[in-house]
C-alpha cells in the first residue's frame, strides 16, 4: 500500500506550506493521479481548485494541468469509487504526484444491470453483490473462482463436492429454482456465456459407482484463472437477472476480467508456495480379540486372530486414513501480468502457472493460463476490445467416492480393512486384500483418473457512439464471443490389480473426448437522454446463443500388461457417442429513469425462444420492474448521521431452459449377436414442454451511516417457480417409464442482511469489518403428480421426499410409517448461514484478513459411516453404549435401530475460510536495494480452510457424492478429504 | 471519423439480413431415429432392427431375475460386499419384507417388472410397424406377429410371477391409459391365449422366418422351430395353470425330445461389446467379493454322484465371506455353468420340458409315464433310476427335487415359483442367513402413483 508515502508526502507538503507566505499569483499546477494500491494512472479524475469553478480532468495517462489564480490553493480530486482527496499546491511546488485511495464503502461502484448498461450501486434497486479482485483473491490462493466466493455473497449456498484437487463446486443462489436441473447460476465472462458443466470423466463407469454424476468431476469454471478476475457480480435471482431471460433462473454470475490502463507499464509477478494437509480425519477403530470374535464368522476367526496376533507381536498396525490421506501436498502458483497502454490502446496480458498437489498421492491440479485483454480506440467514438484466454488444465483426482464391486475407491475400500492387516507392497508385490475386492494401495500407485482440458475463450466488444449532444447520446454496442473446450479424459485400472485379475478381461481403460463450443452474439442500442431533471436510459437489443456439445468415449478391457492404448485391449468398445446442439434467441428492451439520483425506476422486458422447447418458435416473455428511492438525497432529509437511506423494490421473471432431448421419442441403438437393433424408448418426449419459470419480488433497504462509513443492507425476497420440470412416472406396465412433466411449483423465501464498515480508521490501525447473514426456506407449493422419493440410495439409506407442502430437501427413509410413507429424518437445507470478514491494516504496511463462515443446520446423509460400520472400522465401533451386548457399530440410534435415520446427521459447521497476513516493503528500502526497478513488493502468509469446527462425523460437512445437484447434493460416500492449505506469498511490481 | 460508424452499422445490417440471428433450427435427435419413423411404411431393414431390438429387450430381465429370484428361492446367494442391501434386503434379514420401492427393484419394479414390459412394448410396436408397411407380405406379417406374441407371452410371465396374487395389467397398448389389474389366474389365461394367437399367426406364416435372428435361435429360426418354441412356453404356462392335460398337449407340439440333448433350447446370446457379456459369468476362484455362490442348502441336499453337481458347482479355493449386520455369509461354491463370458443362456430347454411331462403325468396319476420321464433326467445325472414310492405326492416331491438341480439358477427362479405352486415356501431353509422367504412383491410404487395420478385427472 502506497498510502504510507502519500501521508508522508502530505505532511511534508503541509510543513512546506506553513513556511511559505501566500502571495497572490497565477501559476499552472500539473501532475499525475494514480491508484495508491497498484500505482495505475487514473484517467477522468475531476480536479477542481477549491472554492473556484476552475476544473479539469486527468487524461488517459493520469496527467493533468490546471491554472490557479493564486499563489497557493487546494485541489479537490474526485473520482468514482475513490475517496475524494484534497491536496495543497503552490507556485513552487506546482507538480504533484497524487495517490488516490479506493473508497472503502462501495456505494459508488458501477454495477452492470442491463445487458448493455450499468448503474451506480447507490442507485441500485437490487441486492447485487459485487466481489472485487481484492475480496476474491486478496487474502489467500484458492484454486477456483467459485471456491473463492465462500462467505462473500449473502444468499449463496456454496458446496464443495469433495476435497479432490481442481474444483467441483455447486453454487445455489436463493434456494432452488429447479427440481431436476443443477440449479446452478449462469456464468457470463466478459460477455461470453461460458460452459460451467461438470463433464463426464468416466471414473464412475470404470469403478462401477454408477452414472456420470458420481464421477466426482470438476465444474469447468475451474479453468478460469481467478487472478485474472477484476470482479464478479452476483445477480441472485430473477428480479435482478430478468434481462438475461432463459438460463437465469438460478441467478447469474457476471465475471469481468482485468483491463489495461494507460500510463507506465506495470509488470507484476506473484509466487505462492504452499502446503496442503488434511483438514479433518474421521479416525479409525482399533481391534481386539474380543472384537474379532464378535465381528467375523466362526470360520474366519482363526485366521483373523493370527493376523491380529502377528501384528501385535511386531507392533505393525496401519492407520489407513493417515497412510492414504495424510500426505503433504505441494502447492505452487506463479503469476505474471503486464498492464499498460496509452490513450488509444490499453492492454492487460497475464500468464499463470498452477501446480498444486493433493493430499492423496498421485493426485493434483495443474493449470496454465495465458490472457490478453486489449482495448483500442479506433476513433474518437469507436472502441473495440478483445479478450483472449487460452487455458490448459490437467487434473488427477484419484480414486475415492462410490464404487461397486471393483474396490477402486480408497475410502470405500479401507472402510473394510482392519488396521492389523498390511496392504502395503512388499518388494513391489501388493498383497491381495482379503477384506475387499481390491488393494487400494495398488490402485493409488498405478491407477489413472485424469482429465486434460484445452480451452479457448474469446470475447469481443465494440462500442460505437453514434450521436451525442448536450442532452442525449446514442450508442451502439455489439459484443459476443466463443468458449471452446476440448476435454480428454482417461480412467485406467491396470490388468494386474486384484479385482482385474478376477475378471474375464483384466485391465480397463476408458478414454473420453468431449468438445463443447458456446458462441454468443449480442447487439444493442443504448440511448441516454435528459428531460429537465430526469435522466433516461433506454436499451433495445437482441441476443443469440448457440451451444454445441459432442463426445466420444472408447473403452478397452483385457489390456496387455502395462498398456493403456485401447488397441492393446482384448475387448474394444465404443462406449458412448453423443452430440447435442441448442440455440436460444432473445430480444430485450429496458428503460431506466433517474430523477436526480433520488428516484430511480427501471422497466424491462425480455422475450426468448429456444429450440429445445416444445414449440421452438414461441417467444416467452420475462418482464422486470424496479424502483429505488434515495431518501437521503432529498432536501427534506435532515438526519445527518444517516448519509444514505434507500428503500427499494424489484420484480422480475426468468426461465430455466428445457434440457436437450426432452421433446424426443427416439429409438435406441443396440447390438446383439452381431445384429443392429432398434429399441422402443422407455421415455416419451413431451412436445408441449415449456421452460421452467421463476418470478421473484425482492424488497429491502440500504442505509449508510456516518458518511457511509457504516453500511447496512437488508433484503427480503420471495421467489416462486412454476412449470418446474420433473419426471412423470407412468405405469411401468406400459413399457414406458416416464415423460417430462411441467407441473411443479415451488416457493423460496429468504432474508439477506449485511453490515459493513470501517470500525477504526487511524493512521496506524485501520479495521474494516463485514458481517453477512442469510437464510432461505423452500416449499413445494404444487406438485401436479403423485409425491415421490428421489435421489441418494433409496429409502433404506435416506432419500428425498418430493411432495406438495414440504421442502424438496426433506430427507426421508425407513422405517415406513404406512405403505409408501416414510419417516422424515432431516432436511438438507441449512437453517441459516453467516459470515464475518475482517481486514486490519497495522502500521500501514501490515494487512491482516480473516474470513469466517458459520452454517447452521442442514443435514447430510453420511454413508461413509454406513461403510465403516459395515467393515467394523468406525471409531468406537465395539463400544456398547446401552450395554445390551450388541456393539454400537451394529446398533445405531435412533431406536428402533438401523433405520435410515442413523445416517442422517447434522452438518452444522464453523470454518475459517481465509486468513492472510501481508507485509508491504517500504519503498525506501526497495529503492535502496533495487533502485527504481521495483515499484512495490509484498510478502505474506495465508491459509485457506484453516480451521473446521463441527460435530459432523465425516471429513467435511460439505460433500456431495452426486456432484452438483438440485437435490441430493449432500450425500457423503467416502469422499476425497478436504485439505487445509497454507501459503507463503511474494508479490513484486516492476 | 464517421466512416467507422457507417462501416459498422452497414456491416451489421448486412449481417442481420444475411444470417437471420432470430432464426432457430427445429431440433431433431442427431443421435437416434425417431419412433415415428417406423410407425408407417417402415422399410424391411427397419423391421429387422425392431426384430433384433425385441431380442435385446427379451434378455433385459436376465440379470435381475437370476440374481434376485434365485436368492428368494435360496438356490443361490448373490454376495455383494459393496452394497449390503443385496444381503440384508434380498434375504429379508431382520424380518424385512418387500415394499413398493424395494431395494434392487426401485419404484418401477426394475428388471422384474418394468423391463419385461419394455419387451412387451417392443413387441407391440414391432407388430404395428410390420402391419403398417406395404413392403411385407401377409405371410411375413404373420411371421413377425407370431414371433412377437410368443416372446411377449414369455415376458408377461415375469411380472405375473413377481407380483403373483397382486395381479398385473395385461392391456398396455396406450401408455397414458393402461388397462386394469387382473388376477394371476386371469393373467395366465391371457398369456395362454396370447401364445395360442401367436401359434395361429405362425401357422399362417409359411415356412421360413423372413428376418434374421441371432445364433441363440439356431434350430428355432424357421416357422416350425418358432412354433415348437411357442408350445414349449405354453407347456410351462400350462403347469402354472394346473392344466396338466394342456401341458401334455403343448409338449407334443413343442421341441421336447426324450432322446435328444437335455440342454437343447432357444437361448439368449451374449458377446463382447457392443453386445453384452453373460451376466452370470464369474472367473473361477476370482479374488473378488461380488459373486453368485451356491446356496448351502443346495450343496447339503445333493445326491451322491450327481453329475449336475459336478457340472454346475465349483468349489472355490478360498471361500467368499460377506458380513452384514445380521450374520456373515460364507460362499464356498460358485457357478461353473459358463465356460466363457460369451456363453449363451437357454431360456427354456428340453430338460425342463421332460420334467414338465413328468409332473403332468404325475398329476394325472399316469405314474408309469411320470417315472419314465423322471428316469430320463436321473439317468443323465448318473444317479440311477427312481426307486421311491409311486404315489402322486412322492413323485411330485421327486420331480421338484430334480427340478432344483436340473433347473438350478436358471434366469427364472424356478425353485421360488415351484415352492409357491406347491405351497411349500416354508420348507425353504432360512437358517443359513436368518432371512425371510418372500411370497410375492407388492405392486410397484410407480403403479400405485399412476393410479393416483389417473384418478386425479
Amino acid at each position: 500500500m502506497k498510502k504510507f508515502y502519500f501521508v508522508k508526502f502530505l505532511l511534508a507538503l503541509l510543513l512546506f506550506i506553513g513556511v511559505i507566505q501566500a502571495e497572490a499569483q497565477v501559476f499552472t499546477a500539473s501532475g499525475t493521479v494514480k491508484d495508491n494500491s497498484n500505482g495505475n494512472p487514473l484517467a477522468g479524475v475531476s480536479i477542481t481548485v477549491k472554492g473556484t469553478k476552475q476544473t479539469t480532468t486527468s487524461n488517459s495517462t493520469g496527467n493533468f494541468t490546471l491554472n490557479v489564480n493564486s499563489k497557493s490553493a487546494v485541489l479537490v480530486l474526485k473520482y468514482v469509487g475513490y475517496k475524494t482527496t484534497e491536496v495543497a499546491v503552490n507556485a513552487d511546488r506546482a507538480n504533484l504526484n497524487v495517490m488516490m485511495e479506493e473508497e472503502v464503502n462501495s456505494l459508488k461502484e458501477i454495477v452492470i444491470t442491463g445487458l448493455a448498461s450499468s448503474i451506480k450501486r447507490s442507485n441500485l434497486a437490487n441486492a447485487i453483490t459485487t466481489v472485487s479482485a481484492k475480496d476474491l483473491m486478496g487474502t489467500t490462493q484458492i484454486q477456483t473462482a467459485d471456491g473463492a466466493l465462500y462467505g462473500k455473497v449473502a444468499g449463496a449456498n456454496i458446496r464443495m463436492n469433495s476435497g479432490a484437487p481442481g474444483g467441483g463446486i455447486n453454487i445455489q443462489l436463493r434456494g432452488l429454482s429447479s427440481l431436476t436441473q443443477a440449479s446452478a447460476p449462469l456464468i457470463v465472462l466478459d460477455g461470453v456465456y461460458i460452459n460451467n458443466n461438470t463433464q463426464r470423466t468416466g471414473r464412475a463407469s470404470v469403478t462401477g459407482a454408477g452414472a456420470a454424476n458420481q464421477d466426482d468431476g470438476a465444474n469447468r469454471l475451474a479453468d478460469i484463472n481467478p487472478a485474472d478476475i477484476e470482479n464478479i457480480e452476483v445477480l441472485k435471482g430473477p428480479s435482478a437477472a430478468a434481462i438475461y431471460g432463459t438460463r437465469a433462473n438460478a441467478g447469474v454470475l457476471v465475471i469481468t476480467t482485468k483491463k489495461g490502463a494507460a500510463g507506465k507499464t506495470v509488470i507484476s509477478f506473484g509466487q505462492d508456495i504452499g502446503i496442503g494437509s488434511p483438514l479433518k480425519m474421521m479416525g479409525v477403530d482399533n481391534w481386539s480379540e474380543a472384537k474379532i470374535n464378535s465381528f467375523f464368522p466362526a470360520a474366519r476367526r482363526a485366521v483373523e486372530l493370527s493376523r491380529f496376533q502377528a501384528a501385535t507381536a511386531s507392533n505393525n498396525f496401519v492407520n489407513y486414513e493417515d497412510y492414504f490421506y495424510g500426505n503433504t501436498a505441494t502447492l505452487l502458483n506463479s503469476r505474471l501480468s503486464i498492464r499498460g497502454g496509452d490513450e488509444k490502446t490499453k492492454f492487460f496480458v497475464s500468464g499463470s502457472l498452477t501446480d498444486e498437489g493433493g493430499i492423496v498421492r498421485r493426485t493434483g491440479f495443474e493449470r496454465q493460463s495465458v490472457r490478453a485483454n486489449i482495448e483500442h480506440k479506433l476513433s474518437k467514438s469507436v472502441v473495440l476490445s478483445v479478450n483472449s484466454n487460452y487455458i490448459r488444465t490437467n487434473t488427477d483426482r484419484g480414486f475415492t467416492g462410490n464404487q461397486n464391486n471393483s474396490g477402486a475407491s480408497i475410502g470405500y475400500n479401507i472402510a473394510y480393512v482392519p488396521n492389523y492387516f498390511d496392504l502395503r507392497p512388499i518388494n513391489g508385490v501388493y498383497p491381495a486384500n482379503p477384506y475387499f475386492a481390491e488393494n487400494p494401495v495398488a490402485v493409488t500407485d498405478n491407477g489413472i483418473n485424469n482429465a486434460l482440458v484445452n480451452r479457448f475463450i474469446q470475447s469481443f466488444n465494440l462500442d460505437v457512439n453514434l450521436f451525442k449532444n448536450e442532452n442525449s447520446q446514442l450508442k451502439f454496442r455489439v459484443n459476443g464471443g466463443l468458449d471452446y473446450i476440448q476435454n480428454t479424459t482417461k480412467v485406467y485400472l491396470p490388468d494386474d490389480l486384484q479385482y482385474q485379475r478376477g475378471q474375464a478381461n483384466p485391465g480397463d481403460v476408458l478414454v473420453g473426448k468431449q468438445e463443447s463450443t458456446n458462441t454468443n452474439f449480442q447487439a444493442a442500442f443504448v440511448y441516454d437522454w435528459k428531460i429537465k431533471r430526469v435522466n433516461f436510459n433506454t436499451q433495445v437489443g437482441l441476443v443469440r446463443l448457440d451451444f454445441k456439445n459432442n463426445g466420444l468415449f472408447n473403452r478397452g478391457r483385457g489390456l496387455a500388461p502395462g498398456q493403456v492404448n485401447i488397441k492393446q485391449a482384448t475387448v474394444q468398445e465404443v462406449e458412448s457417442q453423443f452430440e447435442s446442439t441448442q440455440s436460444d434467441v432473445g430480444l430485450f428492451v429496458q428503460k431506466q429513469m433517474n430523477f436526480e439520483d433520488k428516484i430511480i425506476g427501471t422497466l424491462g422486458m425480455r422475450m426468448d425462444k429456444s429450440n429445445t422447447n416444445g414449440d421452438a418458435n414461441k417467444f416467452y416473455g420475462f418482464p422486470k420492474a424496479s424502483l429505488a428511492l434515495n431518501l437521503a438525497n432529498f432536501d427534506f432529509w435532515k438526519i445527518d448521521a444517516i448519509s444514505q437511506f434507500k428503500p427499494r423494490v424489484a420484480y422480475g421473471q426468468t426461465a430455466g431452459p428445457v434440457p436437450f432431448g426432452a421433446t424426443f421419442t427416439s429409438l435406441g441403438g443396440v447390438n446383439i449377436g452381431g445384429l443392429l437393433g432398434a429399441t422402443v424408448p422407455t421415455s416419451i418426449g413431451n412436445t408441449n414442454i415449456v421452460p421452467e419459470r421463476a418470478s421473484e419480488i425482492e424488497f429491502g433497504f440500504d442505509a449508510g451511516f456516518l458518511n457511509n462509513r457504516i453500511l447496512f443492507e437488508a433484503t427480503y425476497y420471495v421467489k416462486t417457480t412454476l412449470d418446474n420440470l420433473q419426471p412423470l412416472t407412468l405405469s411401468p406396465a406400459t413399457g414406458v417409464v416416464n415423460t417430462t412433466s411441467n407441473e411443479a411449483e415451488m416457493r423460496n423465501k429468504g432474508f439477506e442482511l449485511g453490515l459493513s464498515g470501517t470500525v477504526v480508521d487511524k493512521a496506524n490501525f485501520k479495521w474494516f469489518s463485514r458481517l453477512l447473514w442469510w437464510k432461505n426456506d423452500i416449499l413445494i407449493t404444487k406438485l401436479g403428480i403423485p409425491s415421490y422419493t428421489t435421489g441418494a440410495f433409496g429409502t433404506g439409506l435416506g432419500t428425498f421426499l418430493v411432495q406438495q407442502g414440504v421442502s424438496p430437501t426433506t430427507i426421508v427413509g425407513t422405517p415406513a410409517i404406512s405403505p409408501g410413507v416414510f419417516t422424515i429424518w432431516g432436511n438438507a437445507q441449512p437453517d441459516w448461514t453467516t459470515s464475518w470478514s475482517n481486514n486490519i491494516t497495522l502500521f500501514k504496511n501490515f494487512d491482516l484478513s480473516v474470513l469466517t463462515e458459520y452454517r447452521s443446520g442442514g443435514d447430510n446423509i453420511n454413508l461413509t459411516t454406513f461403510l465403516t460400520d459395515g467393515g467394523g472400522t468406525t471409531k468406537g465401533w465395539f463400544d456398547d453404549t446401552n450395554g445390551d451386548g450388541i456393539p454400537n457399530g451394529r446398533q445405531r440410534d435412533p431406536a428402533p435401530y438401523n433405520n435410515a435415520g442413523r445416517w442422517v446427521q447434522d452438518a452444522t459447521f464453523l470454518k475459517i475460510r481465509e486468513v492472510g497476513l501481508y507485509y508491504t516493503l517500504p519503498k525506501e528500502s526497495l529503492n535502496k536495494s533495487f533502485g527504481k526497478l521495483i515499484q512495490r513488493a509484498k510478502i505474506g502468509v495465508s491459509g485457506n480452510n484453516v480451521f473446521l469446527a463441527t460435530k459432523y462425523v465425516g471429513y467435511d460437512p460439505e460433500t456431495s457424492t452426486f456432484g452438483a445437484q438440485a437435490l441430493a447434493n449432500n450425500v457423503d460416500v467416502a469422499p476425497y478429504p478436504s485439505a487445509r492449505r497454507l501459503f507463503f506469498h511474494i508479490q513484486i511490481d516492476f | 471519423m464517421k466512416k467507422f460508424q457507417i462501416l459498422f452499422i452497414s456491416s451489421f445490417t448486412a449481417f442481420i439480413f444475411a444470417c437471420n440471428p432470430l432464426e432457430v433450427k427445429e431440433l431433431t435427435d442427431p443421435n437416434n431415429p425417431s419412433q415415428e419413423s417406423v410407425s408407417n411404411n417402415a422399410s424391411r431393414r427397419q423391421i429387422q432392427f425392431l426384430v433384433t431390438g425385441l431380442e435385446q429387450r427379451h434378455k433385459g430381465y436376465v440379470t435381475n431375475v437370476s440374481q434376485a429370484w434365485n436368492t428368494f428361492g435360496r438356490e443361490i446367494w448373490y454376495l455383494n460386499a459393496s452394497d449390503p442391501r443385496f444381503q440384508t434386503d434380498w434375504l429379508g434379514q431382520a424380518g424385512r419384507l418387500p415394499d413398493a420401492a424395494y431395494f434392487g427393484f426401485g419404484a418401477t419394479g426394475g428388471g422384474s417388472y418394468a423391463t419385461p414390459y419394455q419387451a412387451i412394448k417392443q413387441g407391440l410396436i414391432l407388430i404395428d410397424a410390420a402391419n403398417n408397411t406395404p413392403l411385407l407380405t401377409v405371410q411375413e406379417k404373420k411371421a413377425v406377429e407370431g414371433f412377437s406374441k410368443t416372446i411377449m407371452a414369455y415376458q408377461y410371465l415375469i411380472p405375473a410371477n413377481f407380483l403373483y396374487e397382486n395381479g398385473i395389467r395385461t392391456d398396455i397398448k396406450d401408455p397414458l391409459n393402461p388397462g386394469p389389474v387382473r388376477s394371476y389366474t386371469a393373467a395366465l389365461g391371457f398369456i395362454d391365449s396370447l401364445l395360442t394367437a401367436g401359434y395361429e399367426d405362425l401357422n399362417n406364416a409359411g415356412t421360413t422366418f423372413p428376418f434374421t435372428l441371432t445364433a441363440g435361435f439356431n434350430g428355432f429360426n424357421d416357422i416350425n422351430g418358432l412354433k415348437r418354441m411357442n408350445k414349449a412356453i405354453a407347456a410351462r404356462v400350462a403347469i402354472y395353470r394346473k392344466d396338466w392335460q394342456g401341458a401334455l398337449t403343448a409338449l407334443n407340439l413343442s421341441f421336447m425330445s426324450l432322446t435328444g440333448s437335455l440342454t437343447a433350447g432357444p437361448a439368449h446370446t451374449f458377446a463382447a461389446p457392443p453386445d453384452g457379456f453373460n451376466p452370470l459369468f464369474y472367473v473361477l476362484d476370482a479374488n473378488i467379493n461380488t459373486i453368485v455362490v451356491v446356496h448351502p442348502s443346495v450343496l447339503a441336499d445333493t445326491t451322491q454322484g450327481d453329475a449336475r453337481v459336478a457340472a454346475k458347482f465349483h468349489k472355490r479355493t478360498a471361500a467368499v465371506t460377506v458380513t452384514t449386520d445380521a450374520t456373515p455369509l460364507v460362499g464356498t461354491h460358485q457357478d461353473k455353468r459358463w465356460s466363457v463370458n460369451t456363453a449363451p443362456m437357454p431360456f427354456i430347454k428340453n430338460e425342463e420340458l421332460i420334467l414338465i411331462k413328468a409332473e403332468a403325468h404325475a398329476q394325472l396319476n399316469q405314474n408309469t409315464d411320470a417315472v419314465s420321464a423322471i428316469n430320463i433326467i436321473r439317468t443323465a445325472a448318473k444317479i440311477g433310476n427312481y426307486t421311491g414310492a409311486s404315489t402322486k405326492d412322492a413323485l411330485i416331491n421327486e420331480i421338484l427335487y430334480q427340478r432344483r438341480y436340473s433347473l438350478w439358477a436358471e434366469p427364472w427362479g424356478h425353485r421360488w415359483i415351484d415352492a409357491r405352486r406347491y405351497d411349500i415356501l416354508n420348507t425353504i431353509p432360512t437358517s443359513f442367513d436368518k432371512g425371510t422367504i418372500f411370497k410375492q412383491f407388492p405392486r410397484p410404487q410407480a403403479e400405485i402413483n399412476w393410479d393416483l395420478y389417473d384418478a386425479g385427472n
